[in-house]
């Protein structure tokens, strides 16, 4: 399999030289589900911001299908699906005006836009809301617009930054279902996560950071043997602590 | 209730002119950023108050010293009236910590009277620059007894508060009304703008007096407010008469009307704020057929979408044009014909001719969407950054906004001008591309400072577009600077105008080509 995500000695430092990560290395292959796990602050926000083009960074280097974030940004970002933590959305529009907005930019045809909102909105049971205006969403339904938004242009690298916060059973039952059929069609997903559960259900690969600097990395089965992953990472973490 | 009160507005109370920051930001950009906004601010201050004080010894020294406490009710309420106007629904209503407020314990009340509070505070500061030297020339001509200084006092801290009441009412009440509107936006933009407009238009009319002409208006306008604002009147004789039952009466009014006021809204403010928060979902979407654009486009279309659904923004940035728009009209309908021959009488047409371009560039160069544009991406701005465009196309469909709003309502009001005011051929051409440059620099201008000085952490979109938005007030800065320096050395130096209209244009043309070449190297980052 190809690698659609490399990160190579990324580094980023802060203001007051302070090492938000530090040297770190990583791979996604295509059809690949790898989770992202640390503690709060640990440095997965500001990989993820840097890999989706929207940080710059310091040191390293981080290719898309081997385009570079740093050179060639707008390749890139049409290859890549992301969603923050916090989807903050525009709320003076319509759920479907943001879609159709997405689509524009994402050079999704006129033709394949429709069936595939018509899909996606239908899954997450939000089609009947899609013309009211996004300040009348909850928390949840903003979501699930930006899970539609981000799945609409059919993405080769998918980055999700705790995609599964505010999500209710339902959606977050087909949100696992449909990264895995887009797993299944060859897309790399990237995600952050601090439910352990899911990650270690739903992934192939599994990297751990801790202070800015990578601890663990490899399949799901090689990081927590016959552990479960939280004791794995408690564990990691315990040691880090004392080092 | 009095300790919880005192947290709320404390906390009201960071936020207010950023002086929080100022004091606490390790950044030094930032406390560059914030040291220009207090020196801007404190510049407007000391132009307020030389003016008013220059008004106020030419009123004095016409023997017109008592209109003077009237017109202090009048400039105090206007101001208050028209601040509180264009806060008061971002101060009281749908704010964005309206849930973390209200899950604290402690009531509606407290709420509300810090809210009001931070209000009064800011009315109070523009109150106080207002009244102030007005209250210290009338003492200084008239002498007053004693009783009326504190006459004075008082009335600095309570002639706010009617004024406020009744812009506060009117702006829930749009809220209540309008609420479930998709249309609130447009009432609330055409009501503003009428109202502002009122405003420009009344100052412009007293500016464009001669000292006899102002104090005559004065003491009419002071008459006619003491006879429909009995707060003016009750005021007035307090001050003029020394009457201790009038300012009695008044200051009752004033506090009990507040107090009424504070307690009406907190027990509807749960109600209010439900309405807001709450819209009626429809349920029933069907997907059609969807147009698609060009990612430019879609941005543009974005951006349109931004401009009309925040009234703020929308009157602050396109103020300027609307206001030439309607100069245009009112010199084609209502000009008399006599003011066109009394111009040829004194020989001065062939300047106005001359100047006209420029002083269209005056308008042009008030009205700048871009300069807070990308400020108001705020926590959306994610989006901006991620989508697979060049950050080129998102600056441009920024910059092709202002000139959709700039150029039409431009070219639109240069054929009302040519119509009043003839114009050789060049003249008429020089009407037309002048103001296009100024156009395209404001517009170019705007987004450069943008950039520099970017505002996203707002809580409200008022704090992006105005309260110290630095890059809003420099490209209005800059762009009047622009304009108004040639129109000063066109009319000083008469036989140069069309030389010196054509240099100062090209040069402007040559720094927004090198801005834009700036900006177009600019890359965007959260």
């Amino acid at each position: 399999m190809d690698n659609v995500l490399e990160i190579k000695n990324y580094s980023k430092v802060y203001s007051g030289n302070k090492k938000a990560v530090d040297s770190l290395n990583l791979m996604v292959k295509a059809g690949e589900i790898h989770a992202f796990i640390g503690h709060n602050g640990a440095g997965k926000t500001t990989t993820i911001r840097a890999v989706v083009g929207i940080m710059d960074f310091d040191e390293g280097e981080i290719l898309i299908n081997g385009h570079s974030v740093k050179d060639d940004p707008v390749k890139c970002k049409s290859m890549t699906a992301y969603i923050p933590d916090n989807p903050d959305l525009y709320d003076y529009i319509t759920g479907i005006q943001y879609l159709n907005y997405m689509c524009d930019m994402f050079s999704v045809s006129a033709k394949e836009r429709v069936s595939r909102i018509q899909k996606y909105a239908d899954v997450l049971k939000l089609t009947d809301g899609l013309g009211n205006l996004i300040s009348s969403y909850s928390h949840g339904m903003k979501q699930k617009l930006a899970l539609i938004g981000a799945f609409i242009h059919s993405p080769q690298l998918f980055v999700l930054d705790e995609p599964f916060v505010g999500l209710d059973p339902e959606a977050t039952f087909h949100l696992k279902k449909m990264m895995r059929e887009l797993c299944d069609a060859g897309t790399a997903i990237f995600f952050s996560t601090h439910v352990l559960e899911v990650a270690e259900k739903l992934c192939d690969k599994v990297t751990i950071i801790n202070n800015g600097k990578l601890i663990e990395s490899g399949t799901m089965e090689e990081i927590k043997g016959s552990h479960s992953l939280e004791d794995v990472f408690m564990e990691v973490v315990e040691n880090e602590r004392q080092v | 209730m009095k300790g919880k009160y005192k947290y709320l507005l404390r906390m009201q109370l960071y936020n207010l002119f950023g002086f929080n920051r100022l004091i606490h930001s390790r950044d030094k950009q930032e406390k560059q950023r914030l040291a220009i906004v207090v020196a801007f601010g404190l510049a407007a201050i000391a132009i307020l108050v030389i003016y008013t004080t220059k008004f106020s010894i030419g009123m004095a020294e016409a023997g017109l010293c008592e209109a003077l406490p009237t017109l202090m009710v009048v400039v105090s309420s206007l101001a208050a009236l028209t601040l509180t106007f264009v806060k008061s629904t971002g101060v009281l209503i749908g704010l964005k910590d309206y849930d973390m407020v209200m899950s604290m314990p402690v009531n509606t009340f407290s709420i509300v009277t810090s809210r009001i509070t931070l209000l009064y505070l800011i009315n109070l500061i523009i109150g106080f620059i207002a009244m102030l030297p007005s209250g210290i020339i009338y003492i200084a001509y008239e002498h007053p007894p004693i009783c009326s200084y504190l006459f004075l006092v008082g009335a600095l801290f309570l002639m706010p508060i009617i004024p406020m009441i009744i812009s506060l009412s009117l702006g829930v009440l749009i809220v209540a009304v309008s609420s479930r509107s998709r249309h609130k936006n447009i009432f609330s933009l055409v009501l503003s703008t009428a109202a502002v407009l009122m405003i420009v238009f009344a100052s412009a009319k007293t500016q464009s007096m001669d000292a006899t002409q102002i104090t005559d208006l004065s003491v009419t306008m002071a008459e006619t407010v003491n006879r429909f604002y009995p707060p003016a009147i009750l005021f007035t004789n307090a001050l003029i008469h020394n009457d201790w039952a009038d300012f009695a009466i008044f200051s009752a009014i004033s506090l009990l009307l507040g107090i009424a006021f504070i307690g009406i809204v907190s027990h509807y403010y749960k109600t209010l704020n439900t309405a807001v928060f709450s819209h009626y979902a429809k349920k029933n979407y069907k997907i059609g057929a969807l147009k698609s654009s060009s990612p430019f486009m879609a941005l543009y279309k974005k951006e349109f979408r931004r401009l009309g659904s925040c009234t703020i923004y929308a009157l602050n940035s396109c103020i300027g044009i609307v206001l030439l728009l309607v100069m245009a009209v009112m010199a084609v309908f209502f000009m008399p014909s006599t003011l066109r021959q009394q111009v040829e009488a004194m020989g001065i047409m062939s300047v106005v001719q001359n100047i006209m371009p420029i002083a269209l560039a005056i308008f042009v160069s008030m009205t700048s969407t871009t300069a807070a544009s990308l400020s108001l991406e705020g926590k959306n701005r994610w989006i901006m950054c991620s989508v697979p465009t060049l950050a080129r196309t998102v600056y441009n469909s920024k910059i092709a906004v202002n000139l959709t709003v700039i150029l039409p309502i431009l070219y639109v009001s240069a054929i009302f001008i040519r119509i009043v005011i003839p114009c050789s051929f060049m003249q008429t051409v020089l009407l037309f591309v002048i103001p296009t440059v100024y156009a395209f620099f404001i517009s170019v201008l705007g987004i450069y400072l943008n950039i520099k000085f970017p505002k996203y952490d707002w809580t409200s979109e008022y704090y992006a577009v105005k309260g110290g938005a630095i890059s809003v007030l420099a490209t209005i800065g800059g762009g009047m600077a622009s304009s108004l320096i040639p129109l000063y050395l066109c009319i000083i130096f008469q036989h140069y105008q069309i030389i010196i209209m054509l240099s100062i244009t090209c040069l402007i043309l040559l720094i927004t080509l090198a801005i834009y070449y700036k900006v177009c190297q600019t890359k965007l980052y959260v």
